[in-house]
């Protein structure tokens, strides 16, 4: 049986950049101060006039296929539940943060509090119960979808139908395979799945190295 | 990214006790020295568990630590299951020496050290080697590990047998090998620098007068001179030993210095 990949599509051709996610992420779990599972970003703007780029970039655990921090963890607290989603079981969790170093997005957040590395959960609590993430619920602006990318009656199936291949993108992968869909159309502009760190664009979505 | 200072002395002194060890396994086949294999293997022992548990005050639930016994992934399983395998060669060969134990198994463990030496400290740099970190996603950075940690465990035994006055083959001898951990150091380490970008970024000091000229050039220098002149072995080696410390800190501090990350989205150093 083919394992579901659940996960989020977010669709920037709706996105506002109203932080409304990652308020309601913190609310949800109760995510310690200063730190975020989830994040929006600003690209942008990029680009030669009229040619400019300028975009929201919500961003979370990209729930990757070949997940880095799964492979790393040397206790078993970071896991696949029978879901197949990415998670952290803190009982296990001996604060190595080899996780947080092979995550090639650094969406793992560190609580110091408890001595253990958490992430986005994909609001399992309520999923389990039918209902929708957090962040989904929220969304003022409609452009946030969960669900399973393998079940073509899933909204993330339904809604990344309705665009061409050409408009739909993933982050930089580095092979770990990220299962989060991002939908952009020329609409908005020209898509960005990393900005070089030295000599190409500088934008506040993608920190660079001083 | 943040040094992890926990780490740095782990691989720091755990590789050198490594490699001391391997020095003391090779005059079983030399058998050169008098008197410093049996210290050599016992500072060696020390330096290697000193490092183990410097690595674990790395970590927030040692006492959930057994938990990685039930899950051998590499990194950390890896390195703690070398690091015993490397802690029972050590003690065996102590045995072995202390009881005046057959020449054959000296020679046996004796090989086995040196073999253990090169794998535990290539596998302790091998660790990080991860496609999100572009800096570290190279074969020069656990190469460079096994350099820096050869020069100091070299250098370390150029000073043991210094110290205890050992014969003038038995010194020239140590100072040939601590000249060839200081050139593996040195070329080792310059492979990781260019490699990663570090010889040219912003810590190319760090990289230039830490690692290349303290961690390679320095005990390399002091192992050729004490080659031909075995009456200023104790100073030579006493320099050897200091270089080749801050040159193997500094490799492990310009590691984590030296990290780009894929993508930061979220900016969280650990």
């Amino acid at each position: 049986m083919t394992m579901a990949r659940n996960c989020i599509v977010v669709n920037l051709d709706r996105c506002t950049g109203c932080f409304g996610c990652e308020v309601a992420c913190k609310m949800e779990n109760d995510v310690a101060l200063g730190q975020r599972w989830s994040k929006v970003f600003t690209v942008g703007p990029v680009g030669e006039y009229p040619d400019m780029t300028r975009y929201a970039l919500p961003t979370m655990c990209q729930q990757c296929e070949d997940a880095p921090c799964v492979s790393v963890c040397p206790t078993g607290a970071s896991y696949r539940d029978k879901d197949n989603v990415v998670l952290v079981n803190k009982e296990q969790c001996i604060g190595c943060k080899y996780c947080m170093m092979a995550c090639p997005y650094g969406v793992r957040s560190w609580n110091a509090d408890e001595g253990c590395v958490e992430k986005c959960t994909l609001c399992g609590q309520l999923t389990s119960q039918g209902k929708q993430p957090a962040c989904v619920k929220s969304c003022a602006a409609g452009a946030r979808f969960y669900g399973d990318l393998d079940d073509p009656e899933s909204a993330v199936s339904k809604e990344l139908a309705k665009y061409d291949e050409k408009d739909i993108h993933v982050l930089r992968d580095a092979g770990n395979k990220p299962a989060t869909r991002y939908i952009m159309t020329d609409m908005i502009g020209t898509w960005y799945d990393r900005v070089e760190p030295r000599g190409g664009h500088q934008t506040a979505a993608y920190p660079v190295e001083d | 990214m943040e040094i992890q200072w926990s780490l740095v002395l782990f691989t720091c002194l755990s590789g050198a006790g490594a490699w001391l060890l391997a020095c003391a396994g090779l005059d079983a086949f030399r058998g050169l020295t008098r008197k410093a294999t049996a210290p050599a293997v016992v500072a060696a022992l020390v330096l290697i568990v000193v490092g183990g548990l410097a690595s674990a005050t790395h970590l927030t639930h040692v006492d959930r630590i057994m938990a990685v016994l039930a899950h051998p992934a590499p990194g950390i399983f890896l390195e703690a299951l070398l690091l015993g395998i490397d802690v029972i060669v050590g003690v065996v060969f102590l045995a072995l020496v202390k009881r005046e134990g057959s020449e054959a198994a000296r020679k046996a463990l004796g090989a086995i050290a040196v073999v253990m030496a090169a794998v535990f400290s290539f596998s302790c740099g091998s660790s990080y080697m991860m496609a999100s970190q572009l800096a570290w996603n190279t074969v020069a950075l656990p190469l460079g590990y096994l350099g820096t940690a050869a020069a100091t465990g070299t250098a370390l035994w150029y000073l043991l047998c210094a110290a205890l006055k050992e014969d003038g083959p038995a010194l020239a001898f140590a100072a040939q090998e601590t000249l060839v951990g200081g050139v593996a150091a040195l070329v080792l380490a310059l492979a990781f620098g260019f490699a990663s970008g570090a010889a040219m970024g912003a810590d190319a000091l760090t990289f230039w007068v830490g690692v290349v000229l303290c961690g390679g050039v320095v005990p390399a220098g002091c192992g050729l001179m004490g080659m031909k002149k075995s009456e200023s072995a104790l100073q030579l080696a006493v320099v050897a030993v200091v270089g080749s410390l801050i040159g193997s800190v500094a490799f492990r501090v310009l590691m984590w210095l030296a990290s780009v990350t894929l993508m930061n989205l979220f900016g969280a150093t650990i």
